[in-house]
């Protein structure tokens, strides 16, 4: 190929050092899968390595876990299943049309208007609560409502300072990605605590745990799909436009399904964010829709030693991955995903 | 770029989400951190300014999980992106099996991280785990690897490079694929060795997506609390403890409300901070080497 390939002795201490960290990349997943194999008996003492040389494999622990003999396990399956799936495509349906927008559409924002916006959901809520005395929950949504229509009376007003352009805008939605989850999360369990006192709950619901899924996956679905849609050629947009096809017909019709690989990558990365996501799960669920990795933590307190259940109960929040790493591996192979990431 | 109205019901979706999910609630949870605020023993919130702010910064406790965070991700990365660009390297230079190789190493990335720590923890096991059997082996003594402040720092780095070095490689490789031929054929006439063109042709070249991927990576790694929660708890004690444990303990454990919420504000303030700072700091090297 290039001039940049290795050749001779520089070649093979190259390999060495892949082979090397294949080694430690592959040990800790081996070591999984070989123990959720064993039972107490090859456990305890010594650790052991080759399932029938050093220890007999058994399938105690997976017929105990499958048989549910160790507790809800099921139900956190289904749960993260239920969950994982529909914030994904929904995450990813949304975002897609906001990253469309974003590289079609001129869009400007007054940056008085983001303050307006600020000012009155911060003083609103006050007012709300503390002068008109309404419940949290009331002030709250109150002041949101009211906050969102000012906030765009602003924009439509001629206000003195700085206009946010699209790329302003996609900045803004990808560094909601750099904010620590846990100002996020604590904030949301405040928020959801006092709605709930309202009636409508959304701690441990499904509702909440999507809608809040939706907006931790938005900053990378538009950041990813915006490459996409960028990367997409205008003439077939603008072929349609001369014979008058309205604009949502161009987008359904023509830009999705050109956007197909894009769209099955971004819902891929999503899926696996909110499958793997811990912090939003420990805040926002305690019991019906606790997800795999809020169960799998707890193994380490409930099990004590009992390494192969724990490994077991491991692998099946590992699994699904590792089938989706081999799809994402066949996908970049392909070259689709390279644009995304570069 | 064209104009049409449809534009709004577009990106309306999205935009209402994050101002309703992401943006209001930091809105409440700012005036909660202006307030003494407790669920357990349940005292009527009371305005007290500043004062879990400050509070919290002439708190030790704060400051040692702030050091022990940024250890941990100062750290951590640094092996990361080492590693990551030596393997997206080997890889880029077609080693025997590379495409074998592509697949395997994708893997850690995707896996959860509290499943990961569980792992490490039987790996790190000091009496029934693999790592200590070959210490053993090697001729050492059974090593304290989660019991010992210095031994579970180490043990969490560990993780974190096992789990996250893949991002960099599979990021600089694409990095990698998008340098010009011509530059290496012209330094191979001058028999320029191959060290020579790593620092002056690779290195600088793929200067500005490292600076991109290692900020990624140091913000995430800022965040982290789910290996830390399983692999050692914040323990031995509290000195592995970082600043999202420390806030989950904080809000969650003790449900001091008003706390929490300042906590999670300096964290923002922290990592906005650090991310201003490390893009000063390589912003010079950036725009001579373009």
């Amino acid at each position: 190929m290039s001039t940049r390939t290795l050749k001779g002795a520089p070649r093979y201490f190259a390999l060495l050092g892949i082979v090397f960290w294949a080694l430690f990349t592959m040990f800790p997943l081996y070591w999984v899968i070989v123990t959720s194999f064993k039972t107490s008996l090859s456990v305890v003492g010594q650790a052991t390595f080759i399932p029938f040389v050093d220890f007999e494999p058994s399938l105690q622990a997976w017929s105990e876990l499958l048989s549910g003999e160790r507790g809800e396990f099921f139900n956190n399956v289904i749960a993260s299943t239920i969950i994982g799936l529909s914030s994904a495509v929904l995450a990813t349906a949304i975002g897609a049309m906001a990253a469309y927008a974003l590289v079609r559409f001129p869009f400007k924002v007054k940056l008085a208007s983001g303050l307006a916006f600020f000012v009155v959901a911060l003083g609103g809520y006050l007012l709300g609560y503390y002068v008109f005395g309404f419940s949290r929950a009331a002030a709250m949504m109150m002041a949101f409502a009211a906050a969102l229509v000012v906030s765009l009376i602003t924009n439509r007003l001629k206000v003195p300072g700085p206009i946010m352009g699209n790329e302003d805008i996609i900045f803004w939605f990808v560094s909601q990605r750099m904010f620590p989850p846990i100002v996020t999360a604590f904030a949301l369990f405040l928020m959801y605590t006092e709605v709930g006192r309202m009636g409508f709950k959304l701690v441990d619901t499904y509702v909440g745990m999507v809608l809040a899924y939706i907006a931790f996956s938005l900053p990378i679905v538009v950041w990813l799909m915006r490459d996409f849609f960028a990367a997409l050629p205008l003439e077939v947009e603008e072929a349609a436009m001369v014979d008058n096809v309205p604009s949502w017909r161009i987008f359904t019709g023509i830009v999705l399904p050109m956007s197909v690989p894009g769209l099955i990558a971004t819902f891929m990365i999503t899926l696996a964010f909110v499958w793997n996501e811990f912090l939003f799960a420990l805040f926002l669920t305690n019991a019906k829709w606790q997800t795999l990795p809020i169960l799998v933590a707890g193994q380490n307190s409930q099990r004590g030693d009992e390494w192969w259940s724990i490994s077991a109960a491991a692998l099946v929040a590992i699994i699904p991955m590792m089938i989706m790493a081999a799809l994402l591996s066949r996908l970049m192979r392909s070259g689709l995903l390279l644009g995304a990431i570069k | 770029m064209r104009n049409d109205p449809i534009k709004y019901f577009f990106i309306w979706p999205a935009l209402f989400v994050v101002l309703a999910i992401s943006i209001f609630p930091l809105i409440y949870s700012l005036t909660t951190s202006f307030m003494s605020f407790r669920l357990v023993p349940p005292i009527p919130p009371r305005f007290v300014g500043l004062d879990n702010y400050t509070s919290l910064l002439a708190n030790p406790r704060f400051w040692h999980v702030t050091l022990t965070t940024s250890i941990i991700a100062f750290i951590s990365v640094a092996i990361q992106y080492v590693i990551g660009f030596g393997v997206a390297l080997a890889l880029h230079a077609k080693v025997p099996g590379e495409k074998l190789f592509r697949v395997a190493f994708l893997l850690p990335m995707l896996i959860a991280p509290v499943a990961v720590a569980l792992i490490a923890r039987q790996i790190f096991n000091p009496t029934q785990g693999p790592l200590n059997q070959f210490m053993t082996f090697l001729g050492f003594p059974n090593l304290p690897f989660l019991t010992q402040t210095y031994w579970s720092l180490g043990a969490l780095i560990t993780v974190e490079v096992w789990q996250w070095t893949p991002f960099i490689v599979l990021m600089l490789l694409a990095g990698l694929a998008t340098l010009p031929d011509d530059v290496y054929e012209a330094a191979s006439l001058e028999n320029a060795s191959s060290w020579r063109q790593f620092w002056d042709i690779t290195f600088p070249m793929m200067l500005p997506i490292s600076v991109a991927v290692v900020f990624i990576r140091l913000i995430e790694s800022y965040k982290i609390i789910d290996t830390v929660f399983v692999l050692t708890g914040g323990g031995p004690g509290v000195s592995t403890e970082t600043l999202t444990l420390f806030a989950y303990q904080e809000g969650f454990k003790k449900f001091n409300l008003g706390y929490t919420s300042a906590l999670s504000f300096l964290f923002l303030i922290v990592i906005t901070v650090i991310g201003v700072v490390y893009l000063a700091i390589l912003k010079p090297y950036l725009a001579k080497h373009r």
